[in-house]
């Protein structure tokens, strides 16, 4: 990569026409993809993604310029792009010697770069199989095995200079049920901040199972009813509901510039009082952990909300700048052709004090969602979505048929409000997170919950 | 480094490497965009992105790998890096590398790319839209943004047989994003035109949206007759897109398998897909693997005329190839329409309000990406918008869920309003008028 005298001319350049701060981000990142679809391995997505990211500030105004062409003449030429943008007449700050700092690394056990491209086709073979043999009625497997290893440097004109790395590995498979010229889909995709020593963790059958599985259940469920109830969302990928919620409307892209509905409500009661959420990105393996965020801070555990009163945001550098609160450790950019933001990592509802047959026990008539599907939020009204991908109604606390084609919407406000039982089987989900800093990897979590009342958007 | 180069250095690699089927595939993208929020400056950006993919066909097997490190060395091991790869897949029809058509083929585009403006000009821009904004309405609040970008984009693609073809494509976009607040509850809009023009008309047109939503209000559960707008006519469908996909139809992931020649729509409506629509401002003569682009009918009058495809997928099924093949530098071939567009039909968006007489007028939908699946058809979608009474709009209603099965509601359009309006420049563009659907079903209070 690029040497440190080098990184110190970019520094100097990006700092020479006003700017009060500057940043060099520099990444490689291979990631390696097989996609199965009837059986066969149909493609290799096999790719080296590398270039450069230049930042300045200059109070909250910001200025990024990136390339693809790290060869001297386009570094310099990149930093000479962002000089001018910034474009004022004075000289900015001197830029300090650098120290590089030592972050450790992950212990991966297993890395993906040392193992065959044969051996991952096997374990993606074995997810598919499992799945195909769940029943005639499963029409269809596409499976994709997924293994990235992230290399990045960031240094900039306070001193800071760290690099880390990031391994993770993700093994998803998407089942289709078919009968009588109708389709419904099943999908399970969990994943780890871990190398191929996660699938002795979790099993590629089990997960072509699930999928499969769930395909079947849609196939034989009836059409989710629409209206007002009662839910229980299940823990896991359910926590799904917390990351739309209240997640996004946490992060410093949107309080930083008073457009949240949770800005200025520092200490108060947000939620209900079994409500205890955790961002933490420090978790050993999670898909959501690393070592250093995108800027080059540590990884933190942060509390949101404790016992339903908001504890804190997650707040980046420039975030940082707008809400004179410190830095969380919380940011993050898909690759270095975003500037990076705040964001989330492995973001969950804390157990709570309910035992979880009581939750469902207490149901008389709603909806059990036991598997979540995705979902957007707007963060200035709080309005969210999201959908479910495995449903069963409950009548007088027994989990009865199945439903299908449901979502829940509602405003984070009103639901932190509404989660009024809180389980103990707390477990997580994996994600892909999208927003102005692109995808980026998250975990959401929770306990099973239970929400008193929410819209679900079912037929009428 | 240029193409020519790199063209060099990856035909001499594969030569040595004894391959005789194998292709480059080449993207650079050159972006520049400004933002300015609640009354100022906030962001300026720039960025230079290029990659190119090595594919080869091995034993019959084809593989392929990509990257951005253009050095000498590194591209060379792109060579075995593809072989390696075409060794893991499991061989399936012969590959097809495109010979080329004639020159007379590939169409010639009818559209004037952009320069790229610079950032000083965007900043302008973006500053201009936001001092507009606040000018329009006093309670323009927080959270206003305004945006201006610009991008250039360089396909170029050569193959073992000869091929060798290249083509530039450039968008410009100004966004406006106001915020306005009645004191009472924040209310949105949102403007997007495909020009850097600051009286483009969408200050006024979002600033009007943002204040028609203010004091909205729920709706019963029921069924509905609705009309989605142009804007999310363009969504639905471009959620659904996948399943005009012939490759999609053979894996049975799209239930329009086998439906050519069948009515799977209402009369009303017929669906092209133009990759030279005048309005289309990213136009290429040739897809993905180096085949003519031309415009074909997906539906007419209801009736499938035509999946799209590929070269592989089209020998496999029997076709010519539609020249739909896609690919980003790093991603496999996959399909795609380049630029779908629904006809227009003969009524007025207001004459297609008063027939509908009592419904919804949707204006917003969210999270499609969640709530809509492609392979079954069932949708259950957040929305917002307007209720209809006596063919009337009378008030903003939203926090309701309108939910159906999409190959169901193609079945179920009455009627397509007049006013066709492109949507901007992403991997897919879309043109679609106003729709009125019968019967779908809503959740709210």
């Amino acid at each position: 990569m690029i040497t440190k005298a080098l990184i110190e001319e970019l520094l100097g350049i990006a700092v020479s026409t006003g700017a009060d701060f500057a940043e060099i981000f520099a990444e490689q990142e291979r990631s390696y993809q097989l996609r199965l679809v009837s059986g066969k391995i149909e493609s290799v997505k096999d790719m080296m993604l590398s270039g450069v990211g230049i930042r300045a500030f200059l109070g909250t105004k910001t200025y990024y310029a990136s390339t693809s062409d790290t060869s001297r003449e386009g570094l310099l030429k990149c930093a000479a792009n962002l000089a001018g943008a910034v474009g004022e007449a004075k000289k900015g700050i001197a830029v300090p010697a650098l120290i590089k700092s030592v972050v450790p690394a992950d212990e991966i056990l297993r890395n993906p770069s040392d193992v065959p491209a044969a051996t991952k086709a096997d374990l993606l073979r074995e997810a598919c199989d499992a799945a195909r043999n769940v029943s005639d009625k499963i029409s269809q497997v596409q499976g994709t095995y997924l293994d990235v290893n992230r290399c990045f440097m960031v240094a900039n004109t306070e001193g800071l200079f760290a690099d880390d790395r990031k391994v993770r590995t993700r093994l998803a498979v998407n089942a289709v049920a078919s009968d009588a010229g109708e389709n419904q889909s099943g999908s399970y995709s969990p994943g780890a901040g871990m190398g191929i020593e996660f699938f002795e963790k979790v099993r590629p059958a089990d997960i072509g199972e699930r999928a499969a599985k769930q395909a079947l259940t849609n196939l034989g469920a009836v059409y989710c009813p629409a209206g007002t109830m009662t839910v229980a969302i299940e823990n896991g990928f359910g926590g799904v509901i917390f990351h739309e919620a209240c997640g996004h409307s946490l992060e410093a892209t949107s309080v930083g510039i008073g457009a949240s509905q949770m800005a200025g409500k520092l200490g108060q009661q947000i939620a209900n009082p079994k409500v205890t959420a955790i961002d933490d990105g420090t978790i050993p393996g999670a898909w959501g952990s690393f070592g250093i965020d995108d800027e080059g801070n540590p990884a933190q555990r942060n509390v949101l909300i404790e016992n339903g009163i908001l504890k804190g945001y997650m707040v980046d550098r420039l975030g940082s700048r707008r809400m004179g609160m410190p830095m969380t450790g919380n940011s993050r950019r898909e690759n270095y052709t975003f500037e990076p933001t705040s964001r989330m990592t492995n973001t969950f509802i804390d157990n709570g004090p309910d035992k979880n047959e009581d939750i469902i026990d207490s149901i008389e008539y709603g909806l059990y969602a036991k598997q979540m599907g995705g979902g957007s939020v707007n963060p200035l009204t709080g309005e969210f979505n999201f959908s479910v991908q495995e449903g069963y109604i409950v009548r007088n606390g027994k989990i009865c048929e199945a439903v299908r084609g449901a979502s829940l919407i509602g405003t984070g406000s009103q639901i932190l409000q509404d989660i009024d039982m809180v389980g103990q089987n707390l477990a997580t989900g994996q994600g892909m997170c999208g927003s102005s800093s692109g995808s980026v990897p998250t975990d959401v979590g929770q306990p099973l919950i239970r929400v008193k009342k929410i819209t679900v958007g079912g037929r009428s | 480094m240029k193409f020519e180069k790199i063209k060099e250095i990856l035909f001499e690699a594969a030569k040595e490497a004894e391959l005789t089927e194998f292709d480059i595939y080449y993207c650079l993208t050159d972006d520049q965009s400004a933002e300015a929020l609640n009354g100022q400056m906030n962001s300026c950006s720039s960025g230079v992105s290029g990659g190119v993919c090595f594919r080869c066909a091995v034993d019959g097997r084809v593989g392929s790998a990509a990257t951005q490190c253009m050095e000498k060395e590194k591209l060379e091991a792109l060579v075995a890096r593809a072989m390696a790869n075409a060794a893991v897949t499991d061989a399936d029809e012969e590959p097809i590398f495109f010979a080329g058509a004639t020159a007379a083929d590939y169409q010639k585009i009818n559209v004037k790319i952009p320069e790229l403006p610079g950032v000083a000009t965007l900043r302008q821009t973006a500053m201009t839209l936001q001092e507009k904004l606040y000018a329009e309405n006093d309670m323009m609040t927080d959270g206003t943004a305004s945006g201006a970008g610009a991008t250039r984009r360089t396909v170029a693609l050569a193959n073992s047989k000869g091929l060798s073809l290249s083509s530039e494509t450039g968008a410009v976009y100004t966004y406006v994003e106001p915020i306005i607040n009645d004191g009472n509850e924040p209310s949105y809009g949102m403007g997007m035109a495909a020009t850097l023009d600051t009286d483009s008309g969408i200050v006024k047109k979002a600033t009007d949206e943002a204040l028609s939503r203010l004091g909205a209000g729920l709706v019963k559960t029921g069924t509905y007759d609705v009309i989605f707008d142009a804007r999310q006519v363009r969504s639905l469908l471009a959620a659904h897109r996948s399943i005009f996909s012939g490759k999609a139809a053979l894996q049975g992931l799209s239930l329009l398998a086998g439906k050519v020649g069948e009515q799977v729509a209402a009369e009303c409506l017929t669906l092209v897909d133009d990759p030279f629509y005048a309005e289309n401002t990213v136009q290429c003569p040739f897809d993905a693997e180096g085949v003519p682009t031309r415009e074909k009918i997906l539906i007419e009058k209801g009736v499938l005329k035509t999946l799209l495809y590929d070269l592989t997928t089209a020998k496999k099924a029997g076709v010519e190839s539609t020249g739909n093949a896609v690919r980003g530098y790093a991603d496999p071939v996959a399909i795609a329409p380049y630029c779908l567009r629904i006809e227009k039909g003969n009524e007025t968006c207001d004459e297609l309000i008063t027939r509908m007489g009592n419904g919804l007028y949707i204006t917003e939908l969210k999270g499609l990406h969640a709530g809509a699946n492609a392979v079954t058809g069932d949708f259950s979608i957040e929305s917002a918008g307007f209720l209809v009474e006596d063919g009337k709009i009378t008030k903003p209603v939203h926090s309701f869920t309108v939910a159906g099965n999409f190959f169901d509601l193609l079945k179920a359009i009455d009627g397509v309003a007049d006013n066709v309006q492109m949507g901007l420049p992403g991997t897919s563009i879309i043109a679609a008028p106003d729709v009125l659907v019968r019967n779908l079903s809503v959740a709210g209070e």
